[in-house]
């Protein structure tokens, strides 16, 4: 059954984008993360001129962590490609699906997100965003 | 030729060109039809791209991004149903291609009627819910309407009460709480987040407009006489709903409906009442049902098992 259905949309579907690499600083595996629940890096490291790279990869630590607990609640397969760009409208998330996952993200970063806020979150990169914003809030 | 109360219409796709949808009769004001299809009964994968032919440039953009194919299929069907479906009530005049449709400020979708050649056409209301199982499309002329469909093996949810403290209201989670056996609990938990979700889906509000934990929604016995069984005693099973800052104040205008559908789902609809009614008959819905492979085959499901009253109807 499935493969008669990938045929009938193999015909009409424009080429896939190539999966993009949120940022390409994932060569930066000298960034410790200590306690995910109280603090990012970002707010504790020394000031140096590396300052803005360490930010940027605490960022994809947060998109990797956000596409797991996705792709577990949403039980979806390994070859299934969930990255920052991914849309959870088009992952089928439904509402039910899309609570439990704020619930999830929550839990994992010790945050809480507000109704309002839940509704600007379309992709995984928006959703990392709104932690890492609530994360600092935090920890100031 | 066919009797007129035939349940079962068959059409057989015979050409490239889509043959004509069946006409079919409005529901009256306080009547809700429900119309769905169910994804893995389609065997014939040249279907759905005939289906995709009458989706806009847009719908069709939506479908192709979906990831993986059962999300693309259940993304096509469901406005593949709702342009069948809406084509049906206007006496087919309006091909399922030509509807367009709008999102209101807050996201809910509506009919844009174009100035049309038909005469008057009817007020129609419409509101679909899909899982990657089962598409539905609930419609009802004049009333605002809202369902929500789960599947009833739907896979565990994490923590029923954590999420329901999280978000539904005091008294329901009291409810909950008060089932011992997980599987009974997930269960009165899925009858509660499908109504709570139609009857956010009524209001057209949005998630943030009306939060869950605003309202509570109970199921209680009507002690109106007139709705008691001459047989139990004991009034008909109702769904009521209640604003949290004010119990007294339970909400009158709307109706709910929960039923089983197709042996698999949980559907729950939520009309606004017609105030014009006699009474007896706001108490409760009526619903028709059918399944549908549009183009295809339609059957008329109300009075078979694939729709189990759990209560709200009459």
């Amino acid at each position: 059954m499935a493969s008669t259905v990938a045929t009938a949309f193999a015909i009409s579907a424009a080429p896939r984008r190539s999966v993009q690499a949120v940022n390409g600083f994932s060569s930066l595996k000298s960034v410790s993360i200590s306690s995910q629940r109280r603090c990012f890096p970002s707010t504790r490291m020394q000031p140096s001129p590396m300052g803005f790279r360490v930010s940027c990869a605490a960022k994809k630590e947060t998109v990797d962590k956000i596409c797991r607990i996705v792709k577990k609640q949403l039980a979806l397969s390994d070859d299934t490609v969930v990255a920052g760009h991914s849309k959870f409208s088009e992952l089928g998330a439904d509402s039910l699906d899309t609570v439990e996952i704020v619930m999830g993200l929550e839990e994992e970063f010790g945050i809480c997100v507000e109704e309002q806020n839940a509704q600007n979150i379309l992709t995984v990169q928006d959703a990392a965003d709104l932690i890492e914003k609530l994360a600092q809030e935090k920890a100031l | 030729m066919l009797p007129l109360q035939s349940n079962l219409v068959a059409r057989r796709l015979i050409a490239s060109a889509l043959p004509s949808l069946p006409p079919a009769p409005l529901p009256s004001r306080r009547e809700v039809h429900l119309w769905y299809i169910v994804p893995n009964e389609i065997k014939d994968a040249s279907l759905f791209q005939e289906y995709m032919e009458i989706l806009s440039p847009c719908e069709k953009e939506h479908v192709l991004s979906m990831k993986g194919e059962l999300h693309k299929k259940c993304a096509l069907l469901s406005r593949v149903l709702v342009r069948t479906t809406l084509s049906r009530y206007t006496d087919c005049k309006i091909s399922p291609r030509s509807f367009k449709f709008m999102k209101n400020r807050f996201g809910k979708p509506e009919i844009v009627w174009e100035h049309n050649k038909f005469g008057l056409l009817p007020s129609l209301q419409f509101n679909i819910s899909h899982t990657s199982s089962l598409v539905a499309c609930g419609i009802t002329v004049d009333a605002p309407i809202g369902i929500d469909i789960e599947e009833k093996q739907r896979r565990p949810v994490t923590n029923i009460l954590s999420l329901a403290r999280r978000y539904f209201s005091p008294n329901e989670v009291q409810y909950l709480n008060s089932f011992v056996d997980p599987e009974i609990q997930k269960i009165e938990f899925l009858k509660l987040w499908t109504l709570k979700e139609a009857y956010v889906k009524a209001l057209g509000k949005g998630f943030s407009g009306s939060p869950f934990k605003d309202f509570t929604i109970r199921f209680e016995r009507s002690k109106d006489l007139l709705l008691t069984s001459e047989k139990s005693k004991i009034g008909e099973l109702r769904i009521a709903i209640e604003t949290v800052s004010d119990p007294e104040s339970v909400a009158t205008n709307w109706r709910f409906a929960l039923v089983e559908l197709h042996g698999s789902h949980f559907a729950a609809i939520c009309i606004e009442r017609d105030e014009e009614a006699p009474a007896i008959e706001q108490e409760l819905l009526k619903l028709k049902v059918w399944k549908t492979l549009p183009f295809v085959e339609d059957e008329c499901v109300s009075d078979t098992d694939a729709v189990t009253n759990i209560c709200g109807l009459s």
